[in-house]
């Protein structure tokens, strides 16, 4: 169901200074946007500022119509908060039963949360976090440590959220979700690209089979692996 | 050469295994025994049962740099001086001379901005690329990296490729989840369930993987 009137909007907002800086003046709408840049570009404090749990230096954000917002943190160990999975589990008002079967991970209740390796406790937390809808969803990061078959897994369940605005940050080179509108950011500025696919032809951050298909004419129209395969298996005209 | 016999640690189970000098990547599902098995290579963890030897010699007889896959978990100190000079300090290492070397290995990390920051303020990516840099700083022989890519950049991840190759490590043993990494090793590891399940060089592994996700998506569609 389409929500209306969501929308996030930076105004003026600066963060960072002295040590770096970044500049954010922009809207985002209903729709999966995909932010890309270097590291310690600011992809992380942005995500925090969207989130209302950093104040920018200067400017404002404002969440127009969004009464639920999520941030999954890069670091998943972050958000630990029970000592077992189950507990876990239940911090997030979850059944441990069900979680454990989504994240397809090779635990019990009883496993203690902080022994499982990262990639199996990125998949427990992106259970929680993808088990409930959200208004606003802050992904920072949510495919590093995914092995190759669970990325795609939680690429299909991210493109699968049919309202809200949904934010992902990452240096993810590989699988994308279904993607409407891409960012990245550049000498300390958030850049709009665009809506997808126009976007990649702007896009500095593009990974290298993105941009290789693009330069030989064949942009792909989605990121997802069915869009890369569309691009890369299309006739030229 | 690196060789393993009948390594039995937690789930790990592997039989026999030699590693040559060079860039071995180790990939695999979530819950593999990646990390467990990188833990071994490095000394950190002993086997329960079996032997890993380097050339001749037990792991912790010989100098290991070891990134963890939880980039805090890497963290000792609280300033990144103060982290990258720690290996340095803790082999009584005289003062000037430790000055030196971590100003030389900033600059060959290029890390230098970030040497007077405090570790907690550093984004996620450069904590790793710290990490990656006190691992360096005292020329281990065996290097191993567990996950670093995964917080970096495309185009720091291509740097450090080629950084690796010169960091003067005889072993570098990592494990990746981005397979066009993986492909850039002279050896490949795919494990499941505690075992190495295909070994050889990338052309030989990926080309038994080519119906799984794991096959690099540049080699499926070459343009």
């Amino acid at each position: 169901m389409e929500v209306a009137g969501l929308k996030l909007v930076l105004s003026h907002v600066t963060a960072g200074y002295p040590r770096w800086s970044l500049a954010a003046d922009c809207v985002f709408l209903p729709g999966i946007h995909l932010v890309s840049g270097d590291v310690g570009s600011g992809k992380s404090t942005l995500a925090l500022m969207m989130a209302g749990l950093r104040t920018p230096e200067s400017g404002t954000v404002i969440r127009e119509g969004i009464s639920q917002v999520m941030l999954s943190f890069q670091f998943p160990e972050f958000h630990v908060t029970g000592l077992t999975v189950a507990e876990e589990c239940r911090s997030w008002g979850l059944l441990s039963d069900e979680i454990i079967r989504s994240a397809g991970i090779d635990v019990t209740g009883e496993t203690p949360a902080l022994s499982l390796s990262r990639g199996e406790l990125k998949r427990l937390h992106l259970a929680c976090v993808l088990a409930r809808n959200y208004d606003l969803l802050l992904l920072d990061e949510p495919f590093s440590s995914l092995d190759c078959a669970e990325k795609e897994k939680i690429c299909r369940k991210i493109s699968s959220r049919s309202s809200g605005i949904t934010v992902i940050f990452t240096h993810e080179q590989s699988v994308f979700p279904h993607v409407d509108h891409i960012w990245e950011i550049l000498e300390g500025r958030l850049v709009d690209c665009g809506n997808m696919p126009g976007a990649i032809e702007h896009w500095q951050h593009a990974p290298a089979l993105v941009k290789k298909l693009t330069l030989a004419g064949r942009t792909p129209h989605e990121l997802t692996p069915e869009g890369i395969r569309e691009a890369a298996c299309r006739t030229q005209e | 050469m690196i060789t393993f016999e009948n390594i039995r640690y937690r789930l790990l189970a592997i039989d026999t295994l030699t590693l040559s000098p060079g860039i071995t990547s180790v990939i695999g599902p979530n819950g593999s025994g990646k990390s467990t098995f990188l833990k071994i290579c490095a000394g950190i963890a002993l086997p329960e049962s079996g032997t890993v030897f380097v050339d001749g010699r037990p792991p912790r007889d010989i100098a290991a740099g070891y990134v963890n896959e939880f980039p805090d978990r890497n963290i000792i100190f609280s300033s990144v001086k103060d982290e990258l000079a720690s290996p340095l300090r803790f082999c009584r290492t005289p003062c000037e001379e430790t000055d030196r070397t971590v100003r030389a290995c900033a600059g060959t990390m290029r890390i230098t901005d970030l040497l007077d920051r405090e570790m907690q303020e550093l984004s996620g990516g450069e904590k790793v690329l710290v990490a990656l840099a006190t691992a360096c700083i005292n020329r281990p022989r065996v290097l191993v990296l567990d996950e670093y890519d995964s917080h970096l950049d495309a185009s720091r991840c291509a740097w450090l490729q080629s950084a690796l190759r010169v960091s003067g490590a005889e072993y570098i043993i990592r494990c990746t989840q981005q397979m066009e990494t993986a492909a850039e090793s002279n050896y490949l590891l795919y494990m499941e369930k505690g075992k190495v399940v295909h070994e050889g060089t990338p052309a030989s592994v990926f080309s038994r993987l080519i119906d799984s996700p794991f096959y690099p998506i540049s080699w499926r569609w070459p343009v």
